[in-house]
């Protein structure tokens, strides 16, 4: 739209701004292993949900395979570097081989099943997801099993790197943040997530995000105008899945394991759910700020209420309340009163705010 | 005389033992207004749709020019030049009126598969989105969502639609539904306008007596399906037959 945008889109464009400026600089802001570790697995969560909000808020399509579709990224970089050694070639081998088995599958998953009424294909992409997990473990030989698959990352990310050395031929510190592989492999993370997230937001605005929302409004209005609906449909889940599985690929470089529980537990889908309902659903800004908030969340809301309730020692039945093992109920709850407070997500529900009539 | 442009030979759809349509065969010549009336439940929406694809014939064929458009989509009889409007307001709500007539514009310039480049460079585009809303005079209100115009201007907005379609045939599923006739609501004038171009073949499925009267070069009078008369409007209005079947709207407007 040529109009000024109303504030509360400037305030949500500034505050992905100021998320993407945090991430960028986190290795200097926050300079210890486990900040590091929640910075990269926001970088990733901003993909996958981005991806995912094409799906759900844009196109109106519910599926439960994302997490499949990251599965196939990161098992195909963790096979490729477990067989070939750690080495680039076998990065972009076992890279491009899961992004072609995602496209390959959600292609045939689309085009069989994206006619039908929604609820069906959102069980047709659970029943793909299940049979995925069950894959997983039982090829133990290729996939490990349940324990996954540990191997070493590409040279440059190995820790132990120097990028830059000093007179003394010690690894350079930069504001004291050691110039060390580790720091390679974040920003490694860092730029690969950003150009899919900017790629997402080009998506949306480009004409065929137009027609992925008129397909969320109305598809026989779509249909009778001239689109091709499922056509649409099956190019926009294959785009999610490519997405998808970049994204496994990049964080299984990161992690150096993967296993069910990294790359294709129901729980990742159940977060990336709740993280595009909490950013808002369609707005794809949202999906940074879903992906910040749950992710901070699952890492510090235990240890924040350990200190609660040690500082509350003494009152009666708060420190119990605030017991840190107690986290996931208040997560629970926090997440209900977002909801309630934002029905549209935070970034949906703030973007018309301060709009002109 | 031009070639008939639309055909409809035998066409024929059964819902179980229920016959909705029932061999019906007309042809719709460029420049021409036919109105499609009849009692409700005769076929008229059903009718409709199978010419635009929205329900699969089960026997029968729809030609276009020529050429057999019977097995195809909604959305390829759209791009070969059905445009149709439907019977309650059908837009897409949360879209701005302009993004509404832009996917007209777009998805007959075939640029819908572009995903990288922003939709904004695509200034042609929009241009033309904006001439229809000039002529359908919604420019005004063009940065609006669909959902908050008032009903009349929806409809309007529905016929922008259509025209950014440039299709060869006009589909009107009562266009006037739910409007007043106090005063000729305006989408009415707009598809008086449409008649002006001799190119365009258009049909209207109607009720109200005085918009046929207005508007009609041809009436054809679906009943039970079947095609029951069709001329020219005064020869049909004044058949006993169609008296007797159409009683209640007649009777109504001759009141």
């Amino acid at each position: 739209m040529s109009q000024s945008l109303p504030k509360g889109a400037i305030f949500i464009k500034t505050l992905v701004l100021f998320i993407g400026a945090l991430l960028l600089f986190a290795p200097f802001l926050f300079q210890d292993t486990r900040s590091l570790e929640v910075a990269a697995r926001i970088c990733i969560f901003v993909v996958l949900v981005a991806s995912y909000d094409l799906l759900i808020g844009y196109t109106g399509i519910v599926s439960f395979a994302h997490t499949m579709f990251f599965g196939f990224g990161a098992y195909g970089a963790a096979i490729a570097l477990r067989q070939m050694g750690p080495g680039w070639d076998a990065v972009v081998l076992g890279g491009l081989t899961g992004l072609a088995v995602s496209i390959i599958v959600a292609t045939v998953i689309g085009l069989l099943s994206l006619r039908v009424k929604a609820i069906f294909f959102a069980m047709i992409t659970l029943a793909a997801a299940s049979v995925a997990m069950v894959l997983a473990s039982q090829l133990s030989n290729l996939t490990g099993g349940e324990d996954g698959i540990t191997y070493r990352a590409p040279e440059i990310f190995k820790t132990a790197n120097k990028l830059m050395v000093n007179e003394d031929g010690k690894v350079a510190r930069l504001f004291g943040v050691k110039l060390n592989g580790k720091l390679a492999a974040y920003y490694f993370v860092f730029g690969t997530c950003l150009v899919m997230f900017i790629f997402c937001l080009r998506m949306v605005a480009s004409p065929l995000g137009t027609v992925l929302k008129a397909i969320r409004e109305n598809e026989a209005r779509a249909e009778a105008v001239g689109y091709r609906v499922v056509a649409y449909r099956t190019f926009v889940f294959c785009i999610a899945a490519g997405l998808a599985s970049l994204a496994g690929t990049v964080y299984a470089i990161w992690l150096k394991y993967t296993g069910p529980d990294t790359a294709l537990a129901f729980n990742i889908m159940i977060d990336i759910l709740l993280m595009v309902v909490i950013g808002g659903m369609g707005t794809m800004y949202g999906a940074a700020i879903g992906a910040v908030l749950l992710v901070l969340a699952q890492y510090y809301l235990r240890d924040l209420m350990g200190a609660a309730s040690e500082a509350m020692q003494g009152i009666p039945l708060l420190p119990e309340l605030f017991d840190a093992d107690r986290w996931l109920l208040w997560l629970g709850i926090i997440f209900i009163l977002l909801v309630y407070f934002f029905p549209k997500g935070i970034a949906g529900t703030l973007w018309d705010k301060g709009a002109r009539p | 005389m031009p070639d008939p442009s639309l055909v409809t030979e035998d066409l024929t759809i059964r819902f179980g033992g229920h016959v909705a349509v029932n061999k019906v065969s007309c042809a719709f010549k460029p420049g021409e207004l036919t109105v499609i009336v009849g009692p409700n439940g005769a076929g008229k929406t059903t009718y409709f749709n199978l010419i635009s694809g929205q329900l699969p014939a089960s026997e029968g064929r729809v030609l276009l020019g020529g050429a057999d458009i019977t097995r195809l989509s909604p959305s390829a009889r759209a791009r070969r030049g059905i445009g149709r409007a439907f019977q309650l307001t059908n837009l897409f709500p949360a879209l701005s009126v302009l993004e509404n007539v832009r996917l007209a514009v777009q998805a007959r310039s075939g640029l819908g598969w572009r995903f990288v480049s922003p939709a904004a460079q695509f200034s042609a585009l929009e241009a033309e989105a904006r001439h229809y809303l000039e002529a359908t005079k919604l420019a005004e209100k063009a940065g609006m969502a669909a959902a908050a115009l008032p009903h009349g201007d929806q409809r309007k907005l529905e016929v922008a639609l259509l025209m950014a379609m440039e299709p060869s045939v006009y589909m009107f599923d009562e266009p006037t539904a739910g409007m007043s006739l106090d005063h000729t609501p305006d989408v009415l004038d707009l598809i008086a306008k449409l008649k002006e171009d001799s190119s365009k073949t258009i049909l209207l499925v109607e009720h109200k007596m005085s918009v046929v009267r207005a508007l009609a070069d041809r009436i054809i009078v679906l009943h039970n399906g079947e095609l029951l008369a069709d001329g020219a409007p005064e020869e049909v209005m004044k058949s006993q037959i169609v008296r007797d079947v159409y009683l209640g709207s007649a009777g109504e407007d001759a009141a």
